[in-house]
């Protein structure tokens, strides 16, 4: 009994150091599991070979990816219509995310400076809201944005439209394609779909900038105020460069979650600035059935957004430096 | 041998009866002895008025059971059923594609058995377009049909468009329109029927270039480019737009309800798309399916879905006993008749040269 005692108690420290722990084991098979097998899936379907007229089959060519950027019926034409709509995801994306970080950010800060207990109210109320789906936040802009029961109407009803139609603006609307012969519009307009995709995530925004902004230690602010500076300066001077590294994380990831919008972008964007996440869904789920093309563009937009996050990083690593 | 035993009659009656409640309510499986079978429909409404109204009088009429199988569109479905044939059990034995989807099935091969019409006197009713032959016979015969039509909200607009050209008169129509995104869903037919040589056109690249810039030409008109029916729905409703192309058996609902919609047939006419009835190749239930599709192509039963689904019937109005009140609610004359077989043989070509129209200015 003791010579087994004695062996089994001498080399038990060894394996626990060279095998992980059971907890490691379940996280590593977690990850494997639910990250690494999709996308080793998306990236191998990414290769894969529509049959025309019937579906698709198992292969190893890189048409998909070509076609991407010239088209399928290349080089008889070439279609810019993929790179297009990879440029709107970009562009929606970074839009939004700044006018949200940008007017969240004034509110998380006053925000701060509110008793504890409203403060609480505050967020309560912000995590709150977090919890409607897109597709009902969508579903209320809509009825915002309609002709009868939204903004259009309250513009008729309160003369604004008469108004605009009399100084000459309206033909301006009309030509910026927010005006129909009849009355203003917002469906489909670029500003309605900025407008809800900021609105999507800004409750994001003011809970990502709440805890940085709260820990501010109010005693600079006041030692910049008794030397003078104005509440502007106090404002670039010591709260921005305090809380630069949290503001630009927000913006970061509030573009990576915007990257892959759906319902606001299929239901505000006209087809001709609708984005990537759009024509992955169509060519997945559309009547093509072509899902090698859908894992090509996925593909593409998760690299795009990988590089774009790389070269934000490296841009405020470079000007944060002299400071 | 002939003797009936009141008792196992009794039983039998009981259990038919019982199981076309369950079948049709709970979807339960069935006792192998009763006859019974498996039907796939559109979920939804659609689903639902075929198990309140049709599945329960073809139950009455045959005795056979039958258990309601949702289908979520004829595509995903497909694909569904493709992968259960090579898995060697089907989740249904009957499925109802679209003429496409169809067309898809029959080029992939092996997922459809071929029917025999002499057990199914009935389908003479309808025309030779709905019962689609290839190779290996009859491997589809139409269940129902729909309208995409020409809709006005008429608030605004008086008298309905003449011709479909209309709409491409921006002085009326600036920024007022709502037509479907996707390639497929038959406005290019719509464009062909109107200013080319219908399905002809679609024969030739050339051809598909000239449809899909003349509906180009459209774009300052379109307001909407919708791709769900319910964005239609609420942009016709609220004045977003004020015409365009929408389900007719919907407009007709929504029309009924008090909306100012109305349906309209122009001189060139709507794209007419319907259902077929599809036997898996791997059914054992051959003899039940064409008892299904028999009683389906009955005349009264067409009527029955047009009264209670609001389909377009697929037999001659004069054969069924529907008014023509009810028959003008659920079709109407001249149908333009989808390219389908150039949307599959180019769909590449098709989709992007349309999408690229769309998505580039």
């Amino acid at each position: 009994m003791s010579a087994i005692e004695d062996t089994s108690a001498l080399p038990a420290e060894a394996p626990t150091r060279r095998l992980p722990s059971p907890r490691m084991l379940i996280l590593w098979a977690l990850i494997v599991t639910f990250c690494v097998v999709p996308f080793g899936l998306v990236l191998a379907i990414s290769f894969g070979q529509k049959i025309e007229g019937a579906a698709w089959e198992w292969a190893f060519t890189g048409e998909n990816y070509l076609r991407f950027f010239v088209g399928a019926d290349w080089p008889e034409s070439r279609t810019t219509l993929y790179l297009n709509r990879l440029w709107y995801s970009i562009y929606y994306a970074v839009i939004a995310a700044l006018i949200a970080v940008l007017t969240a950010f004034p509110f998380a800060y006053l925000l701060t400076r509110l008793s504890r207990r409203a403060q609480s109210r505050w967020l309560v109320f912000l995590l709150a809201t977090m919890s409607l789906s897109e597709v009902f936040i969508v579903m209320g802009w809509d009825i915002l944005l309609s002709n009868r029961s939204g903004l259009p109407m309250v513009l008729r009803e309160t003369g604004v439209t008469a108004w605009l139609k009399d100084v000459g603006w309206f033909a301006q609307l009309r030509e910026w394609g927010l005006a129909n012969p009849r009355d203003v519009k917002f469906k489909t307009s670029m500003v309605a779909t900025v407008l809800t995709m900021s609105y999507l995530v800004w409750p994001y925004a003011v809970i990502l900038l709440y805890p940085a902004l709260s820990r501010l230690d109010q005693s600079t602010v006041e030692a910049a105020r008794t030397m003078g500076a104005g509440p502007w300066t106090v404002m670039r001077t010591v709260v921005l460069p305090t809380v630069r590294l949290p503001l630009v994380g927000t913006v970061f990831l509030l573009f990576v979650f915007l990257l892959g919008t759906y319902v606001s972008v299929t239901v505000f964007a006209d087809p001709s600035q609708q984005t990537l996440a759009i024509s992955v869904y169509e060519a997945v789920r559309g009547s093509t059935l072509n899902a090698p093309f859908g894992a090509a563009q996925a593909v593409i937009l998760l690299i795009t957004g990988a590089l774009c996050l790389w070269l934000g990083r490296t841009l405020v690593a470079r000007t944060g430096t002299p400071a | 041998m002939t003797k009936i035993n009141r008792r196992s009659l009794l039983k039998s009656t009981a259990s038919v009866g019982g199981m076309a409640l369950a079948g049709s309510v709970l979807g339960t499986p069935l006792i192998a002895q009763s006859r019974s079978l498996k039907v796939g429909s559109y979920g939804g409404y659609f689903e639902d008025s075929f198990k309140s109204f049709v599945y329960p009088a073809f139950t009455e009429a045959t005795g056979i059971t039958v258990e309601s199988v949702t289908q979520p569109n004829s595509t995903d479905w497909l694909v569904t059923m493709q992968q259960a044939t090579r898995a060697g059990n089907v989740p249904a034995d009957i499925s109802l594609y679209s003429r496409d989807s169809l067309i898809k099935a029959s080029r992939i091969g092996g997922l459809l058995a071929p029917l025999d019409a002499s057990q199914m006197k009935a389908t003479e009713n309808l025309d030779g377009y709905f019962r689609f032959e290839d190779s290996s016979g009859l491997i589809g015969v139409g269940a129902m049909s729909w309208f995409t039509s020409m809709v006005v909200n008429t608030d605004y607009v008086d008298t309905p468009p003449e011709s479909w050209a209309d709409f491409w008169n921006s002085e009326q129509y600036e920024a007022s329109l709502g037509i479907s995104k996707l390639y497929n869903s038959h406005f290019l037919d719509i464009v062909a029927a109107t200013f080319f040589d219908g399905q002809e056109t679609f024969a030739t690249n050339d051809g598909i270039v000239a449809l899909v810039e003349k509906a180009r030409e459209l774009k300052p008109n379109t307001a909407l480019w919708w791709s769900a029916e319910s964005q239609m729905e609420q942009s016709i409703k609220n004045g977003d737009v004020i015409g365009g192309m929408y389900y007719h058996d919907v407009s007709q609902l929504m029309a009924a309800e008090g909306f100012p919609i109305l349906s309209h047939f122009p001189k060139e006419g709507n794209p007419q798309d319907y259902g077929s009835w599809c036997l898996s190749a791997i059914s054992d239930k051959a003899a039940e399916a064409q008892e299904f599709i028999n009683f389906s192509s009955d005349p009264a039963t067409q009527a029955l879905m047009s009264r209670q689904i609001g389909t377009a019937p697929l037999v001659d109005r004069s054969k069924t006993d529907l008014t023509e009140e009810e028959f003008a609610a659920v079709s109407g004359t001249p149908s333009i008749q989808p390219a389908y077989e150039a949307y599959l043989d180019n769909e590449t070509f098709i989709k992007e040269t349309w999408d690229t129209m769309l998505g580039t200015s």
